[in-house]
């Protein structure tokens, strides 16, 4: 079975490898316009493997790499990359709920104020030159990649005292650790901080369409205490009510072509479940350090092009 | 290990309605792909107007925006947004199910809560936001 997923794997690399290379070469005009969808469909597959192993959300790599790479406008690539955060968010919150590893009640006061700012992003994307949107999102990709690569994580922080918000909120219970193989208690602090930095997230998520896990994790670990799992976890629900407040928003405008959402979710989706096999196997820390790369490259690329030096 | 009931029930509807969403798109996507159903936009046309800004892309083409794409359902493109729009309606339906077990619950601040985040969640679906561009 393994053998079977690496050879769909290379079978779907050398496919989006072939479209768009040989797309690239030819006028828009002589492209059959099926080889764009097939090529994003082949990029979303490996996006998909790459993001499970790497453990990152695909927004935050499709978005600046499609814009940059691919022909499709950034109005566009933003919608599709929303969603395709969401239905990945979507897919994996019942077991992470039904497991314990999410919790609703951590969770849902941060995602009321960081659907409510993602609505605000959203809008001020439509209402910002491309130019200044593509610009932003680079220096926007470019930080996370600096946030991925100094930012610590901590398993099971120290929180030596609950405060009085989060306590009202009663962002508190226990947790399975399967890997610990024991039952682990925890509770927040800094609950107000916590708030306002999913503020700023939100309108981060909607303004570039970038999912947002690369932010909600430090913030619920790092800032608010909680452990490191049940952050993992309770970031993906809060990117399916983020990400489906600001996604509205991309539908109203008419800004999801079908033609890229489809194939860009079910290829992140087929591409994730083999990510998930390869789990096991995959060197981590070269994927990392790869997909760190990736936005090096296409955080340059997203500003040389919003600057207009390369188009 | 503590899981709450409406954190059970979430997990329970969310894991119905996303499915249930992305089937849905994937089968219209095929059908539209395919050419079973007529697209409003002829497929060989899209790579001249997917590099274009959005509002030159509207403009062109006529697309609908906000709730005008119910029109359109017997055109390809519009009936894969029917799956688009329940992956957008899945988190709504299952903050009203987890609403009223908080109510019967008599958690009132987290019943307050959910009820906030309905009123944005509906907000945004009904376009209250975009209406008027």
């Amino acid at each position: 079975m393994k053998s079977v997923s690496i050879r769909a794997a290379v079978l779907v690399f050398g496919l989006w490898l072939a479209a768009p290379a040989e797309a690239a070469t030819a006028e828009a005009g002589d492209v059959a316009w099926w080889l764009w969808p097939l090529g994003l469909f082949a990029f979303s597959f490996l996006l998909g493997i790459v993001a499970v192993v790497a453990g990152v959300g695909g927004g935050v790599l499709f978005v600046p790499l499609v814009g940059g790479f691919f022909p499709f406008h950034i109005d566009f690539v933003r919608g599709a990359g929303l969603l395709l955060a969401l239905s990945g968010a979507l897919s994996a919150t019942p077991a992470l709920l039904r497991n314990g590893l999410a919790s609703l009640r951590l969770a849902m006061p941060l995602a009321l104020v960081g659907s409510i700012t993602s609505i605000g992003g959203a809008l001020i994307g439509f209402a910002l030159p491309t130019n200044v949107v593509q610009t932003a999102l680079g220096l926007t990709i470019l930080a996370i990649a600096a946030l991925m690569w100094i930012a610590g994580r901590s398993d099971h922080p120290q929180v030596p005292a609950q405060d009085p918000l989060g306590a009202a909120f009663r962002m508190h219970g226990i947790y399975h650790d399967p890997a610990a193989g024991r039952d682990v208690e925890w509770r927040v602090h800094r609950t107000p901080a916590g708030l306002v930095a999913f503020a700023g997230i939100g309108v981060l998520a909607g303004m570039f369409g970038l999912g947002a896990g690369w932010a909600n994790i430090p913030v619920l670990n790092l800032l608010m205490g909680a452990p490191l799992k049940l952050s993992v976890g309770t970031s993906a629900f809060l990117l399916t009510v983020i990400d489906t407040s600001a996604a509205w928003i991309y539908i109203h405008r008419g800004a999801v072509l079908p033609m890229l959402v489809a194939p860009t979710i079910v290829g992140v989706m087929l591409g994730a479940k083999i990510g998930a096999r390869l789990l096991r196997i995959a060197p981590a820390r070269v994927v990392r350090r790869v997909v760190l790369t990736l936005l090096l490259v296409a955080g340059v690329r997203a500003v040389l092009k919003g600057l207009g030096i390369w188009n | 290990m503590q899981v709450s009931d409406e954190q059970r029930v979430y997990a329970r509807w969310l894991d119905w309605t996303a499915r249930i969403g992305v089937a849905v798109l994937a089968g219209a996507f095929l059908v539209y792909a395919f050419g079973f159903v007529e697209p409003q936009i002829a497929l060989e046309r899209l790579p001249g107007l997917w590099s274009l800004p959005l509002e030159r892309y509207l403009e062109l083409t006529g697309a609908p925006t906000g709730w005008q794409w119910l029109h359109f359902l017997d055109k390809g493109e519009y009936l894969c947004l029917i799956g688009v729009g329940l992956l957008g309606l899945a988190t709504l339906v299952c903050y009203l199910r987890i609403g009223i077990l908080l109510l019967r619950q008599r958690e009132r601040l987290q019943a307050a809560i959910v009820a906030l985040q309905i009123l944005v969640l509906l907000a945004a679906a009904a376009n209250l936001f975009t209406a008027g561009h």
